[in-house]
């Protein structure tokens, strides 16, 4: 058990969960032999459909219920000592918040349960409350807020005590796509500051766009488990990005093509509705249109993993190899044109944007860097490039087909 | 620690923006000086004062008793049914630590709301007879009876010796076969208990009677003011034309006389009285026949020229200055808050396994149970022999376990006729109530919530 409690930040052995009928006959199987193993500093999405039992995993790790066989271990203990969940941020799949208490109060009365010191309380409180785009509506009590503002609350509780494991369920359930977008950017940018992030959704664009490592639940049993790239990579297939192409190119390249025994498809790239909503709402800001709703948030906050995540030297390098991959691929898109995998490239640029603001940056390879003001505004710049150059910034699942046969070798 | 307070406060802001306490708090601050002008009791200053403090005190129990079942059983059952201690028990803090807190905050909010309401029912009092014509006799009569706190020492008699004295008679009946058949020995032997202590009582024409308190201890021994009272009730054997004893009173220190002193240290008087019969009545003779060591005797004289029946003396009681009306109105505000404080921890306790209606139900029973104890203990007393084994097994530890509120441990009884609340009885209750029962209450509650499912789907 000693090599486990330093290997995995979380980790459940043999995880059972049946709900018994009024008569104590077992009824539900909602959880079942669950052997999740969750390394440090890595973003995990937890996939399935609604009752696969995902919130029900989550809460038996988080000890909201008994698991009925098995056990659940966070940083290497239970859930139920202060010491551990003192480090441990959660989000519910509802942001089950006090209606009477303001954004301010609330946000207050979890830094106390953590024993924050008042001046550090106050100042966290602001940045969160800045962070989540709701500076303005410190005062207003949770009971007024729409779905999604007591939503970014919610994440803004889940930070308070600057954790090293994040467990979210479905946390980007009823904000808006600017919400969504600052959300799975802040994710990446917090693992990247250390964290361990256990992620539930079924909003699979989400999952993908962010997670290092996805596991797929159906009716309490693991599916499928592995690294996102692995499993959603098509190895039989070529995609090529360019610039706009005369007609006679086109036909080249299909004679090409066609000798090489292939055939091929050409169309013109589309942006994701993401990209242009978030454009639109940016272009709205800069006239300061004046909104009751939430605002933009800024980028992470100062206060958040200052301090290191406490793990063994052996696991370090563990993680160092695991982060180096992601890091280096953004250099070899711009280097060559040609380019096997569809790259979740939006949300890279984004990530290296971030680091770029911190002075301990180390990748620059964009362009854009250049000019780090704040947040909103790059995102925005961003899209402005994408549009005027018309470089497919396509996220893979837009483009990619899902593979239909990668699952069953993989199967846990 | 700081998650424990976090809690307090946030139950406290809870109660507060609930409103619950708030519209028990304008009630009281509209009907208590209502009350204060509207009542008039017997029509005297004292009926007044009475009634006022009687009512007063009661409905700021009653209203008091009524928020803190409310608001205890809503708390924890309201934030574990909309799922708010998702967010709290996956924070460093024990489940105990919620329970606790909840509990904390409660208290906290009892102490200030009665503490507020004491301090106008005490303004109040103080106030009304200002506000009324008073005369020197009804004033005098209102500070020796009403402003004050005063200890009762009541004659006692000794059961055991009667109880022998019986068992004497009843073998001496038998040996000389006056025993009627059909009588029991049991039976036979409580009508002769009976009588004994009517004896015990009774001073028959030309007779006198005399009984011996030690322990009078005034509060301010040398006050050449302070005096003593004799209260007492009594009874005659025979139906007098005018209902009224003719008796000579005798108080004071009555060993001097025994060892026949010619000289008295303290002064003995004698107060001729003529008392209606049961009927209460009350005197007062000067405190200075108390002896030094705390030591006096009440002694009756029927005189036999006056009166041709035999007395019998109910209840003889001496009275005496033991504590100031403030001390003893902080006590009975206290006795209340120990009342709240057990509803507060049984409504918590509670709500860890049962859902609001149910709660707040077992709450309004146990409080309702807590006014008619004595009642309702008395009641199962006299069942037989085979029901009683199973009463003593069941309901007797239920019936245990429910709060006092009645008799003794109402808190008005005492401030309306001056009677001081002794400490040491203060002192039982708050250990019976608060850190017997209340405490095993609130200790299950808490062993309940620690292996309690948060998240259990509850239906």
């Amino acid at each position: 058990m000693a090599s486990d409690e330093n290997t995995y930040a979380i980790e459940t052995i043999a995880l059972t969960k049946i709900f018994p009928d009024w008569w104590g006959r077992a009824k539900v199987v909602a959880v079942e032999d669950l052997n999740l193993q969750i390394r440090y500093n890595e973003i995990y999405g937890f996939l399935g459909p609604n009752g696969s039992g995902k919130t029900t995993t989550l809460k038996m790790i988080l000890n909201l219920l008994h698991p009925t066989r098995g056990k659940a271990f966070v940083l290497g203990g239970s859930c139920d000592n202060p010491e551990i969940s003192a480090r441990i941020g959660y989000l519910p799949e509802e942001s089950y918040l006090y209606r009477y208490l303001t954004a301010r109060e609330t946000l207050d009365f979890y830094g106390r349960i953590f024993g924050l010191p008042r001046e550090v309380r106050n100042e966290r409180v602001e940045t969160l409350l800045e962070m989540v785009g709701l500076a303005g509506m410190g005062n207003r009590p949770v009971g007024t807020f729409s779905k999604g503002m007591a939503r970014r609350i919610g994440l803004a509780q889940a930070l308070i005590n600057d954790p090293d494991v994040l467990i979210l369920d479905e946390p980007t359930s009823g904000m808006d796509p600017m919400g969504t977008r600052q959300m799975k950017d802040l994710l990446a940018e917090l693992a990247r500051r250390g964290k361990t992030i256990l992620l539930c959704s079924h909003l699979l664009a989400d999952v993908e766009d962010i997670c290092d490592r996805i596991g797929i639940l159906y009716g309490g049993r693991m599916r499928v488990e592995g690294p996102v790239r692995e499993l959603l990579q098509h190895q039989d297939q070529t995609e090529i990005h360019t610039g706009r192409l005369s007609e006679a190119a086109l036909e080249q390249i299909q004679d090409i093509l066609r000798r090489e025994g292939h055939d091929c498809d050409v169309r013109r790239p589309m942006d994701k509705l993401e990209t242009y909503f978030i454009n639109i709402v940016n272009k709205a800001l800069q006239e300061k249109q004046a909104t009751s709703g939430a605002g933009v948030g800024t980028g992470i906050t100062g206060f958040l993993a200052e301090r290191p995540v406490v793990r063994s030297q052996s696991l370090l390098d563990q993680l160092v190899s695991a982060r180096v991959a992601p890091d280096e691929q953004p250099s070899a898109s711009t280097a060559a044109a040609e380019k096997t995998k569809p790259e979740p490239q939006a949300d890279k640029t984004l990530l290296s944007r971030l680091a770029a603001a911190k002075p301990d940056a180390e990748t620059g390879t964009d362009k854009t860097d250049a000019a780090p003001s704040e947040p909103v505004e790059k995102v925005k710049k961003d899209v402005l490039e994408s549009l005027i150059e018309r470089k497919g910034k396509s996220d893979g699942s837009t483009e990619a087909t899902r593979p239909q046969d990668s699952g069953d070798e993989r199967n846990a | 620690m700081h998650s424990l307070w976090a809690i307090v406060r946030n139950t406290l802001s809870q109660a507060v923006r609930m409103k619950v306490a708030l519209a028990v708090i304008v009630l009281l601050v509209v009907l208590l000086p209502l009350m204060s002008v509207v009542m008039e009791g017997d029509g005297t200053p004292l009926g007044k004062l009475q009634t006022f403090v009687s009512y007063g005190l009661g409905l700021v129990s009653l209203l008091l008793c009524i928020l803190t079942i409310a608001i205890s059983t809503y708390t924890l059952s309201n934030d574990l049914k909309r799922r708010h201690l998702y967010l709290v028990v996956t924070k460093p803090v024990r489940r105990y630590q919620i329970v606790a807190g909840k509990l904390i905050g409660i208290l906290i909010l009892n102490g200030v709301l009665l503490a507020v309401f004491g301090a106008i029912i005490y303004g109040l009092t103080l106030t009304i007879p200002k506000l009324v014509e008073i005369d020197s006799v009804q004033d005098e009569r209102i500070r020796a009876e009403f402003y004050t706190a005063r200890s009762g020492l009541k004659v006692t008699y000794d059961e055991e010796q009667l109880r022998q004295s019986a068992e004497e008679r009843f073998k001496m009946l038998r040996d000389s076969g006056q025993i009627p058949r059909d009588m029991s020995h049991y039976q036979a032997l409580r009508e002769l208990l009976a009588q004994e202590r009517l004896i015990a009582k009774s001073c028959p024409p030309g007779r006198s009677k005399r009984w011996d308190f030690g322990g009078v201890r005034l509060k301010i021994p040398d006050d050449p003011d302070a005096m003593i009272f004799i209260r007492f009730k009594l009874e005659a054997t025979t139906a007098l034309p005018d209902d009224t004893i003719y008796g000579t009173w005798r108080i004071g220190d009555l060993r001097q006389i025994e060892t026949g002193l010619d000289r008295v240290k303290t002064p003995i008087y004698e107060v001729q009285r003529d008392a209606s019969i049961r009927t209460y009545h009350e005197f007062s003779v000067p405190a200075n026949a108390v002896a030094d060591d705390g030591f006096l005797s009440v002694a009756f004289f029927n005189n036999p020229s006056l009166n041709y029946t035999t007395v019998i003396l109910d209840d003889v009681e001496v009275l005496f200055h033991s504590g100031s009306f403030t001390g003893n109105f902080v006590r009975s505000l206290l006795l209340i808050y120990v009342r709240l404080a057990f509803l507060a921890a049984l409504g918590v306790s509670l709500t860890t396994w049962l859902s609001f209606p149910v709660a707040i139900l077992v709450c309004l029973v146990a409080f309702l149970a807590g006014t008619a104890n004595t009642f309702i203990v008395d009641s199962f007393d006299g069942l037989g022999v085979a029901m009683g084994l199973i009463y003593n097994f069941t309901l007797r530890p239920v019936l245990w376990m429910l709060p006092q509120f009645d008799g003794v441990y109402n808190p008005s009884h005492y401030i309306i006729n001056g009677r001081l609340i002794e400490g040491t009885f203060l002192a039982m209750t708050v250990l019976m109530t608060l850190f017997a029962k209340a405490a095993v209450i609130l200790l299950f509650g808490m062993w309940v919530f620690s292996r309690r499912e948060i998240a259990k789907a509850v239906v």
